[in-house]
């Protein structure tokens, strides 16, 4: 098992980030009442962990016993039935699904579940907790009319279920939704909280950390917690005596990007782009989010860049992006944006050189 | 045709110039059509000039006399007749041989005979003996005149192309023509395609009188409708004058050739060998493009074809000049094909897919061509019903009856608009597709032996036995690229039709005209043939309304005119095509102003591209191709502005689908102009078909697909806290990594240092965990591989969810480092064994009763893995005990387990012969590791351990000096009993 999911902490006890919020969410679940629950933060923040540690909190252990169900629903849409297929977990106290995966027909399921999860409302003997709670991942890929139709379900059965919203930006998330909630943010844990939680993994593996170690993979980790103590496994595995200048091996596909960004600014003509768009398709192929594609070659590019054309730069992969999360196809507007910066910065050669 | 024949080589000249009285010839077929008088006098004239620049005929009086012999009503024959004995009169030219060429004869024959006759370079080498037999019984009563040149024959003379290209003249008879007539039906196929003796013959006509019969009672529009005797005006000229011959096909002439031939590809299979030696011979003539000198049969009524026949001679006679030297290549080249052809069945590509715009005469080729090479035309239309089940009984009608059918005319199947319908079109190709690969499977398995004997019963039984196909199979369609037909345009020979030249559309439209007595000039209907882009069915139909409504052809207003513009979609590539390529605009000049040609152009474009929708297409190709053009852009303002327009379009396109306002649409094309404006180039651009946003879909899918699954593998616990964003994001370098330790050696696992055992109980524990194991992948290795693996045989063991794959990028060398493949086996056992050990811990605790009792329980588990010893035991029931203690804390507890039993195997010396057993594995990978593995599994499953047993022993027995026993029944479900002590339950 990686270290990640070794030291995750199990209670509310025992979080070390988000210790205020974990009292917090701690007492307000100790008041046998709960809201609905909207946590919303950047990825590696904790936010799955807090959740976790949430519901054990609630319902004690035998919320971790989960069961994995892939289930299929016949949604009555109208004149035709759709068929309806998801994973979930379950325990006996709640269910924890990724509704977004079931793409633009997510609106049923939100609508399925909640109504099936209140039909058979758990009884307990004795008369409390009668309900379930019901956790929704990536909320904010949920499309609008899924949340819209999760706004009036949450008030309507908001007896027998409640809900624990869970996604990266609330900005996507409805303002109806929003206010139904309780919201959380969970902040990217600091650099000092990360090299808290570093040394204590450090402890419990009996590792001897080099002072300044912990803060540089602190540093390199973009403020992502699980990415923080994976690069430090990684660092153990490749040399465990650490030696203070160890080279922490970097993510792939920044290295990827970095070398698209010195392509870019060895040569701007519609043949380097052609290659560029080559690598874009590659990094897209693998999986990787075009905007964080977008946003990490942005970083690269401005690394690289003089001053003056940074602002520029900077509105126009703001434009670009904009433009990509209304469009449709990733690929056209990630290579406008390089052939913009191809012409931004070729324009600007020729005027300072000449 | 005209345009090749403008221009005169300069062997031609010369022998025109030594004998000038060829004139006649051109006279000839310009003359006959008897074009209204006031455009009678510039047409002959222009083509004088054209052609004989240097020299004006010398005697251009003689061209004129025979306009005046009215045409329509007279017979050819007697025509020809008057023709003939005018030139004869006027020429008095020596005539040479004495000799007289059938022309009613089969056309193969008609090559042969001058073959044989004239002594010729190209003819010694294979002179075949069988032909000279076959075309004697023709020659008794026939004289023939042969000479190379038109000017010594006496009288009508029809030009004859050898398989050289030599050319001569061939006389026609005037005595023998009326014999010749009345023989002809009689003769028609038993010369041509079979000879057989009359009785056959007669029967033939009998049963071809009832299939005839059968046939129009069971399809009845499938017959050929042959063009009756011009008296009705109802009829629709297209019909009306639709080409009857080979030779009036207006589709260009290659392409008609490369039908014939391989129309005659087939003549062997599926006429027999008797004609096979004269079908090679025309084969080989065909093959070489050097001409055709198809000859007009007598039956044909029409002058339009002696008259474009003697057109041809002007042409093939320029060609005959040029293919002298290439003789001798051609020599190899025919006994090549000689060679090829004695064994030859029915051609490579059994199925013929003719494509190109409507009205070119797609279907009108297929059926004259076929008709001429003695099939009969079996056609399957969009009209018909063409759902698989019904269209399969009836290809296989056409297609296979060999026996019944064996003595009318074999059938040549036109499937017309097979792109038509997409579902049901695709059961015609289904069909086919299906016909095809049976045949090929008949093939491979009988070899050549059983091919050479074509007609024999082996062959009849097999063919009858796989549904094959054996008769020829033309496909018609307009859209070469639609979707239904991809699987068939990789078996099928692809002929894609041109537009005929204007001058050709030009000339037979004006000889219809003519006939119909429209008045109309030339340039209007140059104008017409170019608007409608030499779719020579809607000049017709255009014509005929035109002439019913008693109008005029109006040069000038031929769009707004009746002529309906036509609203086919052209394929993606010509629009590709239509948008990077400037035009050297001709329009410019004619409509003045450059304002009015720049709407003309959008004009052209948007309907252009909105005819054939399919936006999405268009503008991925766009995208595909823009960044290859050659447009000067210096600061890339221009790139910038076409993927911006492309990134507008996307965005419209992404609004219209979300919100389903599809009238938004038509500003879509509007981009496509947009780009055009911006480069569009002079240049020919290579346009490729847009792979890569297809292929990154289709990928993306794949490995989404891939991850979703792992995903599910992995125990809830921890894929919880997983997304693949934050997998591909965060996860996969550093976990990949961890997978593959730098300091994990690949030496024995005693000889492992405490920590390292640590480290790979760590390690293993983790895979498993993560579901990952490494698996043998037939591959050649990843491209980051390779300097790890240097000693790799073909396969390799990779991970088993391809985790590996994610960071794979192209062009991009990951600093990973790959373990060895022992180690690889050793983490493969490992994680088997970590599993099974898991999967039995898991079915001993997870029944709640049984958890009392987990020590026993776990115990026997354990007691039927053979491999198991006493300490591994000890540590898991000791771990089970806990188990007891805190059952939900599942997870935990074995990975304790798993490490507390590796740790505690390494003081043991009774684990460490389960794990010596691994590196003695590993010595030997090249035993083919995946069938052990397979084995390892399957008996592990099972609890027996045959194969391990061995190496077990030693180890056992100097634990224990009683070696166990253990008895393996395969098939029962007793499968394993082995006795146990007491001893061993109690400890």
């Amino acid at each position: 098992m990686l270290w990640v999911d070794k030291y995750r902490p199990k209670t509310l006890d025992k979080i070390i980030v988000h210790e205020d919020v974990a009292q917090n969410l701690k007492k307000l679940v100790t008041e046998q009442d709960c809201p609905h629950l909207l946590f919303y933060g950047p990825s590696g923040s904790g936010k799955k962990t807090l959740i976790m540690a949430l519901l054990r909190q609630m319902f004690g252990p035998g919320a971790e016993k989960v069961k994995v169900e892939n289930k299929t629903w016949k949604v009555d849409a109208g004149t035709r039935t759709i068929d309806l297929e998801l994973t979930t977990l379950s325990s006996t106290h709640h269910v924890e699904l990724n509704p977004s995966d079931a793409g633009f027909q997510d609106r049923y399921i939100v609508q399925e579940i909640i109504k099936e999860m209140a039909k058979n409302r758990p009884i307990d003997t004795k008369g409390k907790k009668g309900f379930k709670v019901l956790v929704l991942n990536e909320v904010d890929k949920l499309s609008r009319e899924a949340q819209h139709s999760l706004r009036r379900t949450m008030e309507k059965y908001s007896a027998s279920c409640r809900l624990i919203l869970c996604c990266n930006s609330s900005s996507k998330v409805t303002e109806a939704v929003r206010s139904r909630c309780l919201n959380v943010r969970i902040n990217a844990p600091t650099e000092g909280q990360i090299v808290k939680v570093l040394e204590f993994v450090g402890k419990k593996e009996g590792l001897q950390l080099p002072s300044g170690f912990a803060a540089r993979i602190a540093e390199k980790s973009n403020r992502s917690l699980r990415r923080a103590i994976l690069s430090l496994e990684t660092c153990r595995v490749q040399q465990y005596p650490f030696s203070n200048n160890q080279a922490i091996p970097p993510m792939d596909w920044e290295e990827y990007i970095f070398e698209i960004a010195s392509d870019i600014m060895k040569e701007q003509s519609p043949k380097r782009l052609f290659q560029v768009r080559g690598k874009v398709y590659e990094l897209l192929i693998n999986c990787i989010p075009p905007e964080i594609i977008l946003k990490r070659l942005l970083f690269e590019l401005l690394k690289k860049l003089d001053a003056e054309l940074k602002h520029e730069v900077c509105h126009w992969a703001a434009y670009y992006e904009h433009r990509m999360r209304l469009g449709q196809k990733a690929i056209f507007h990630i290579e406008a944006f390089v052939a913009k910066f191809m012409s931004i910065y070729k324009g600007f050669l020729i005027a300072t050189f000449g | 045709m005209d345009m090749e024949m403008d221009i005169p080589l300069p062997e031609e000249l010369e022998w025109l110039e030594a004998n000038s009285h060829l004139h006649d010839d051109y006279d000839d077929f310009e003359l006959p059509e008897p074009y209204p008088e006031e455009e009678e006098e510039p047409e002959p004239e222009s083509h004088h000039h054209q052609q004989q620049p240097k020299e004006p005929p010398p005697k251009p009086t003689l061209s004129i006399p025979p306009i005046t012999i009215p045409i329509t009503d007279q017979p050819l024959s007697s025509k020809i007749k008057i023709n003939g004995k005018k030139r004869f009169r006027s020429d008095s030219t020596d005539s040479l041989n004495c000799d007289n060429v059938a022309p009613s004869e089969d056309k193969r024959s008609r090559i042969d005979s001058p073959e044989s006759e004239i002594d010729e370079d190209w003819l010694r080498f294979s002179p075949p003996p069988k032909e000279v037999t076959n075309v004697e019984d023709s020659v008794v009563f026939q004289e023939r005149i042969v000479s190379r040149f038109a000017s010594e024959i006496d009288g009508d003379c029809i030009p004859v192309t050898g398989p050289g290209g030599e050319r001569v003249y061939a006389k026609i008879s005037r005595v023998d023509r009326e014999d010749r007539l009345k023989k002809l039906d009689l003769n028609l196929h038993k010369i041509g395609l079979i000879s057989e003796p009359i009785n056959v013959l007669m029967q033939r006509v009998e049963h071809d009188a009832f299939m005839k019969a059968l046939q129009a009672s069971a399809e009845g529009q499938n017959d050929v409708i042959l063009p009756e005797a011009p008296v009705m005006n109802e009829k629709l000229w297209v019909d009306k004058y639709a080409p009857n011959s080979f030779m009036e096909l207006l589709s260009d002439e290659h392409t008609n050739r490369e039908v014939l031939l391989w129309l005659k590809q087939w003549d062997s299979c599926v006429f027999g060998s008797e004609i096979r030696s004269t079908t090679d011979d025309v084969l080989s003539a065909l093959r070489r493009h050097s001409s055709v000198a198809q000859h007009q049969k007598l039956s044909d009524r029409s002058f339009l074809g002696k008259n474009r026949e003697s057109r041809l001679n002007k042409a093939t006679s320029s060609a005959h000049n040029d293919s002298d030297p290439e003789n001798n290549n051609s020599k190899g080249n025919q006994e090549l094909w000689n060679k090829k052809s004695n064994d030859s069945g029915p051609p490579e590509r059994k199925i013929l897919l003719l494509c190109g715009p409507p009205g070119l005469g797609k279907t009108t080729l297929a059926h004259v061509a076929a008709r001429h090479c003695g099939y009969r035309v079996v056609e399957i239309n969009a009209s018909d019903d063409r759902s698989s089940s019904t269209i399969e009984a009836r290809i296989l009608d056409v297609v296979q009856m060999n026996s019944v059918m064996a003595d009318s005319k074999p059938k040549c199947l036109v499937i017309d608009e097979i792109d038509g319908a997409l579902g049901d079109g695709k059961g015609a190709v289904e069909v086919i597709l299906k016909m095809l690969s049976s045949e090929r499977k008949s093939d491979t398995g009988k070899g050549n032996a059983a091919k050479e004997e074509q007609q024999g019963k082996m062959s009849s039984k097999k063919r009858r036995k796989y549904a094959s196909l054996s008769r020829p199979v033309i496909c018609i369609c307009n859209d070469l690229y639609a979707p239904a037909l991809r699987p068939l345009r990789q078996v099928a020979k692809v002929h894609v039709f041109v537009q005929p030249t204007v001058t050709r559309v030009v000339n037979r439209l004006k000889y219809i005209c003519n006939k119909e007595g429209l008045k109309t000039s030339s340039i209007a209907l140059t104008a017409l043939a170019q608007y409608t882009e030499c779719d020579i069915r809607s000049c017709l139909n255009t014509l005929q309304f035109l002439n019913k409504k008693k109008e005029v052809l109006n040069v000038l207003e031929i769009s707004s005119q009746v002529v309906g513009r036509k609203d086919t979609s052209k394929s993606v590539f010509d629009i590709w095509k239509e948008i990077f390529l400037k035009r050297k605009v001709k329009r410019e000049r004619k409509s003045g102003t450059s304002c009015s040609s720049m709407s003309n152009e959008f004009e052209f474009l948007n309907s252009l591209i909105s005819n054939r929708g399919d936006y999405d297409l268009i503008l991925d190709g766009i995208h595909e191709n823009i960044l290859q053009l050659h447009y000067h852009d210096p600061v890339m303002q221009k790139t910038v502005k076409c993927l911006h327009s492309l990134g507008v379009s996307d965005l419209i396109h992404q609004y219209i689908m979300r919100t389903q306002q599809m009238s938004l649409l038509v500003y879509q094309p509007a981009t496509a102009i947009a780009i055009r404006s911006l480069v569009a180039q002079v240049e020919k651009p290579t346009i490729e078909w847009p792979k890569s946003f297809q292929r990154y879909r289709t990928m993306v899918m794949e490995k989404t697909d891939i991850l979703r699954s792992w995903h599910n593998k992995i125990s809830p616990y921890i894929s919880r806290h997983l997304s693949t964003k934050s997998f591909v994001e965060d996860s996969v370098s550093p976990l990949l990594h961890i997978l593959s330790p730098p300091t994990l050696r690949p030496v024995a696992m005693h000889l492992l240092s405490e920590k390292q055992k640590n480290d790979l109980a760590q390690l293993v524990n983790t895979m498993v965990s993560y579901c990952i194991t490494y698996k043998n992948i037939k591959s050649d290795p990843l491209p980051s591989t390779p300097r790890h693996e240097a000693v790799l045989d073909a396969s390799v063991l990779s991970f088993d969810p391809p985790v590996g794959d994610f960071i794979n990028f192209k062009g991009y060398t990951s600093g990973h480092f790959v373990l060895s493949l022992a180690v690889k086996q050793v983490l493969v056992h490992e994680v088997e064994k970590q599993k099974i050990l898991q999967g039995s811990l898991n079915r001993s605790v997870l029944p709640p009763d049984v958890c009392n009792k987990g020590n026993q329980d776990l115990t026997r588990e354990d007691g039927r893995r053979t491999k198991s010893s006493t300490s591994d035991r000890a540590s898991a029931s000791a771990e089970s005990v806990g188990n007891v203690k805190t059952p939900s804390n599942l997870r935990s507890c074995i990975s304790n387990t798993s490490i507390v039993s590796l740790a505690s195997g390494s003081n043991g010396s009774a684990t460490s012969s389960v794990k010596i057993r691994c590196p003695g594995d590993a010595k030997k990978p090249s035993s083919g590791s995946s069938s052990f593995f397979d084995r390892f599994k399957k008996q592990s499953s099972k609890g027996s351990l045959n194969t391990d047993n061995a190496i077990q022993r030693p180890a056992t027995s100097e634990r224990d000096s009683r070696p166990l026993l253990f008895k393996f029944n395969e098939g029962f479900t007793n499968a394993v009993k082995r006795p146990v002590r007491i001893r061993e339950f109690l400890l």
